[in-house]
């Protein structure tokens, strides 16, 4: 995984994600909104995956969220799911920008869960380090929605 | 002659602790009775283990019997006691000039006139050194009429002249994970060298991150034991790594010295492509 | 196998002089299963990067045909890592001071990998 393939919408997430990828040797990662808005990529080749894997991930912690919280404790930390080749790494974190969620894919051939938890914390630490303060919040048009939609896979996929 | 061989025997029989085996030792090897004479040293090297001249004696008689890599092994041990043992100095530099590397025979010979700038035994060996002789084994192959294979040190080999094993078990390489030198086959007789290089880089990088993040300093070495043998990678130089494989019976403790050793053959030998 | 037993086991290698610290580790994941640590290591960063370099070594040496590792050392300027790979897929780690006693250190390491076997 190098430098290249890593892709920011808000340009503070670049040099961030860009070292937790080195570092974690991660596959894939998403920085996102728990609304599904992305803000950076790695390692994704199509726009289509991106907006999938967003949206999934978006999903699992909003119903992991409410479990939490029908349990009566905080938000869980992370998540994880190991398979034959790969594993994910799914977690919620706050920063001044807001709310942000890291899906992180990693070849279990290439890392590990420890190695991926174990330099997730300097990530967020230097996410919350950069962040700016939160945008203000606004009404949506649909027309709004599209453009911005557009301008982020644009700056997602380098085009 | 064999007087002296008769009396100097009585008196080591009468104290064997006696200092007097290495001129035994020295006239049994002159008389070409290496085994007497190995014995004689060993003896004495038993008794006498820091003894600089007992390690000189019998790594003069391994040098008769032509077994280079342990007679490089004696005078190493007998430099180590003694930094400068002419008698090992000029041993060694017969070694590399056995093995063609005559900028090490050089060296050690100009050391060894450093330490005895009147002995006379030196100008004759630079004669040989400088004069382009061939080295004793070719000639030797002359002498037979061609009888015997000329000596043709490989390119791997000369990284690590005068080491055990300097065909296989020894690999020098980059950072990037290339091989340099030296060359590695496995129990079963394959060449694994190119495969086992590629992940020696990934290994050499964890290992860097591993000791700064876990705050031990700089590491200088990673020594490991697997059922088919034992291996010792080490830094000779920022950019390069060293791999020794040995198997099971070789201690890790002996494979780190013979690492160490192999480490300076290998910053020369870098040193000088630079 | 259990926590106990475990406990028992890394306590073993901590009583080695020089010892800072022993865990057992998940050698897939790198995750922390047990550990006897000294102020000051961080558990979760020690139980990953043994864990990566275990296997990062192990593919090295299948390459070379020595089959999979049983003991590894890596000797640094201001301490040492040594594991040990269980059967389980466990990994027994100590952390310890440059000049601790390696054979001794290596032995306990052994048997803390029989218990997590």
């Amino acid at each position: 995984m190098t430098a290249a393939n890593v892709r920011a919408v808000e340009s503070w997430t670049l040099d961030p994600l860009t070292t937790y990828v080195q570092e974690a040797t991660a596959r894939l990662v998403l920085l996102m909104t728990p609304a599904g808005q992305v803000l950076a990529q790695s390692g994704f080749s199509r726009a289509v995956d991106v907006m999938s894997a967003a949206a999934l991930g978006a999903a699992i912690i909003a119903s992991t969220t409410e479990l939490a919280r029908q349990l009566g404790q905080p938000p869980f930390a992370g998540l994880t799911h190991q398979g034959e080749r790969q594993g994910i790494f799914l977690a919620s974190f706050t920063t001044e920008r807001g709310p942000l969620v890291a899906l992180v894919v990693y070849d279990l051939m290439a890392s590990s869960l420890g190695l991926v938890q174990l330099f997730f914390d300097h990530l967020v630490a230097e996410l919350r380090a950069a962040s700016p303060k939160a945008k203000e919040t606004r009404q949506v048009l649909a027309a709004d929605f599209e453009r911005e939609l557009n301008e982020s896979l644009n700056s997602l996929f380098g085009r | 002659m064999a007087d002296d061989v008769r009396s100097l025997s009585a008196e080591l029989a009468g104290d064997p602790q006696s200092l007097v085996f290495v001129r035994l030792g020295e006239l049994l090897r002159q008389r070409r009775q290496f085994d007497a004479a190995a014995r004689v040293a060993l003896h004495g090297l038993e008794r006498h283990p820091h003894l600089a001249d007992a390690h000189d004696l019998y790594a003069r008689i391994l040098a008769d019997q032509r077994d280079f890599e342990r007679a490089f092994d004696e005078w190493d041990m007998t430099l180590r006691i003694a930094p400068q043992h002419t008698g090992a100095l000029k041993g060694l530099a017969f070694l590399y000039f056995t093995v063609g590397d005559l900028a090490q025979a050089e060296r050690h010979l100009e050391a060894a006139r450093a330490a005895a700038p009147d002995d006379p035994s030196l100008e004759q060996a630079f004669l040989m050194i400088r004069g382009g002789a061939p080295p004793p084994a070719a000639r030797a192959a002359e002498v037979d009429g061609g009888a015997a294979e000329p000596v043709q040190a490989l390119p791997e080999a000369r990284v690590f002249a005068g080491l055990e094993g300097a065909n296989e078990g020894l690999l020098l390489l980059d950072s990037a994970g290339l091989v340099l030198g030296g060359a590695l086959r496995s129990p079963g007789g394959e060449d694994v060298a190119v495969a086992v290089a590629a992940y020696l880089a990934g290994v050499s990088q964890e290992a860097t991150r591993t000791a700064k993040l876990l705050g031990l300093g700089e590491w200088r070495g990673l020594a490991a034991e697997g059922p088919g043998g034992h291996i010792y990678l080490t830094l000779p130089a920022e950019d390069a790594m060293l791999l020794v494989v040995r198997e099971r019976a070789v201690p890790l403790g002996r494979l780190a010295m013979l690492a160490q050793r192999a480490g300076q053959a290998a910053r020369r030998w870098l040193e000088r492509q630079r | 196998m259990n926590a106990v037993a475990f406990g028992r086991a890394l306590e073993q290698v901590t009583q080695v002089r020089g010892v800072r610290g022993a865990m057992l580790v998940s050698g897939q994941d790198g995750l922390v299963v047990a550990e006897q640590l000294m102020e000051g290591l961080r558990g979760p960063a020690v139980a990953a990067l043994a864990a990566s370099l275990s296997s990062r070594l192990s593919r090295a040496m299948g390459a070379a045909g020595l089959g999979i590792g049983q003991f590894w050392h890596l000797q640094c300027e201001g301490g040492a890592l040594l594991v040990v790979p269980a059967a389980s897929g466990l990994l027994v780690v100590a952390v310890a001071d440059p000049e601790v006693n390696v054979g001794l250190v290596r032995l306990e390491l052994l048997r803390a990998a029989e218990v997590a076997r």
